[in-house]
């Protein structure tokens, strides 16, 4: 492969997109899968189903999708951090007396948790992460690509579409180039010390932004050069939509229901 | 004479409507021709080659295709017969994949899905990109962009194509794959206009070579011609092929007759040696 940069953000969940084993499925059945598997999360709202929702989609992805263990739990890393620091805001509450079952008290207040506090923002949380994982099963085997031509089948605009297939191609290209930059920046010593740093990061940016707009330039004559005239169009691999899936994502959701009706 | 496929006539053009990029710039094409435009950065070679396709539009002369001047309305005639392939693939890449990204012209050209398909499916095969179908370009090298940039016009079936600056950033291994899809594409009886700085390629590949500089054609003659004027080399900055020169000293020490023609590559010229 010609790319020998780090994974990292963007490039890492489109990479792993590609090689996922499930990006055979058919997109249109992952974005309904997804979707519903939050919807279904958020509504049944009870620990149990959280839990089940978070494992399952996990499986799918390590499991069938073929994504390491580690790079997951890496990839769920960001969102869950995000969770706990929110779910602790959620479970402490600011008082002027301590009060609740566990509180810390400083001089002019103090931070109390109670027990329902406590249940309430660990229900929430998992329920989140819940929603993550079943987001993250879109995102982790559905490249960009592939995201849009399904928005452009459920009629969003097209001019939205047609942005979204740009800007995904010009993330990539200005990702080069900006990396270039930097690379010869720090070969002159750009980046010696914090001083310098910030201002050759100043200037890539600078820099990038001119290049971004000589590119928009070259692209649209190179598409003006192959007829366009005004609406992108390609021909877009026709993944098979089996019924069996429907099948197994109908059960699952019938036993995520069950196991919300279960335990109430 | 057989009618011109393509003609310009008179073409001006100007980026900033103050400084000239073409000044009167006329040619004929001939269908099947192998044209090589040489000259130095900024002589107006890639300029040309967008006003030949209609992408921009000139400010004075008129671009004719098969002897019918070109209009405001009918572009995309020009466009479906005059095919571009940019000197940066990835100026020229829109889609997210290589299939979407070869089918973009032929589906502009409003083509049922099937002939789409078909035109695709030839592509891909010509430029041997089968394994690289439903991958992103955005994960190819540069000499696998190139092919499906090349993909792409083919996918077009235009009957000319503008080659500009094709071998630039070509490892030898790219450009040796260039030549090949060029020699088929002559053989296949396209017209190929290349713009290059290669005057070895130019010289072995081309059946005529045009001359650039300051935005004028200086020379229109065959690649022997054009580079044995040392006058036209010296105005357009250009360097002689190192064959023509190592032939020329090798005759001048008398090893071939006076009427020996030059051979094109170097192992004609070791043939041609070992004959001595």
């Amino acid at each position: 492969m010609a790319h020998t940069h780090k994974h990292a953000g963007v490039r890492a969940i489109d990479a792993f997109a590609y090689a996922s084993g499930l990006n055979g499925w058919n997109p249109t059945f992952k974005v309904v899968l997804s979707v519903g598997t939050i919807l279904v999360c958020l509504a049944a709202d009870c620990v149990p189903v959280s839990l089940a929702v978070i494992l399952s989609m996990g499986a799918l992805i390590v499991r069938r999708g073929g994504l390491p263990l580690h790079d997951y739990i890496g990839l769920l890393g960001v969102p869950l951090a995000f969770l706990l620091l929110s779910g602790a805001a959620v479970a402490a509450q600011i008082t002027s007396g301590p009060t609740g079952d566990w509180n810390l008290v400083l001089p002019w207040f103090s931070v109390c948790v109670t027990r329902a506090s406590l249940r309430f923002a660990l229900g929430l949380t998992l329920k989140a992460l819940g929603a993550v994982s079943a987001m993250y099963l879109l995102a982790l085997s559905t490249p960009a690509g592939e995201l849009t031509s399904v928005l452009r089948r459920a009629h969003l605009p097209g001019i939205l579409v047609e942005l979204m297939y740009l800007i995904y191609r010009f993330i990539f290209i200005l990702l080069d180039t900006h990396a270039r930059m930097k690379d010869a920046a720090e070969s002159r010593l750009g980046d010696r010390d914090f001083r310098t740093a910030c201002r050759s990061f100043g200037q890539t940016a600078g820099n990038l932004l001119l290049i971004a707009l000589k590119k928009s330039g070259a692209y649209y004559d190179a598409m003006t050069a192959r007829c366009y005239d005004g609406g992108l169009a390609f021909w877009e691999e026709e993944k098979p939509f089996r019924p069996v899936q429907a099948a197994a994502a109908l059960a699952y959701w019938a036993a995520l229901v069950v196991l919300a009706l279960a335990v109430r | 004479m057989e009618e011109p496929i393509l003609q310009a006539c008179g073409l001006q053009f100007s980026y900033d409507g103050k400084t000239p990029a073409l000044r009167g710039v006329s040619l004929d094409v001939r269908a099947g021709e192998r044209i090589a435009v040489l000259g130095c950065n900024g002589a107006g070679k890639s300029t040309f080659f967008l006003c030949l396709n209609g992408v921009l539009t000139p400010t004075g002369g008129t671009v004719c295709l098969h002897g019918q001047p070109v209009g405001k309305k009918d572009l995309t005639r020009l466009r479906s017969s005059v095919g571009v392939v940019f000197q940066n693939a990835d100026d020229q890449i829109i889609a997210s994949t290589v299939q979407a990204e070869i089918s973009f012209g032929p589906m502009n050209l409003r083509l049922p899905m099937d002939e789409v398909k078909r035109r695709v499916d030839g592509a891909i095969d010509y430029m041997a990109l089968e394994a690289y179908r439903h991958r992103p370009p955005h994960y190819l090298s540069g000499g696998e962009k190139k092919r499906v940039s090349i993909a792409d016009i083919i996918a077009m079936e235009s009957e000319v194509i503008l080659f500009d600056e094709p071998s630039a950033s070509l490892d030898p291994a790219g450009a040796a794959m260039l030549e090949d899809v060029l020699g088929r594409l002559a053989d296949a009886g396209k017209t190929l206009l290349i713009s290059t700085h290669d005057m070895d390629f130019a010289f072995r590949w081309a059946t005529r070579a045009v001359v650039f500089a300051g935005g004028e054609i200086i020379a229109d003659d065959t690649p022997e011609g054009v580079f044995r004027n040392a006058e036209i080399l010296k105005q357009a900055r250009l360097a002689p092929p190192a064959m023509l020169t190592v032939f020329d000293a090798l005759r001048t020490r008398g090893l071939f007759g006076a009427d020996t023609p030059v051979p094109r590559t170097p192992d004609a010229l070791v043939r041609l040696v070992q004959k001595v």
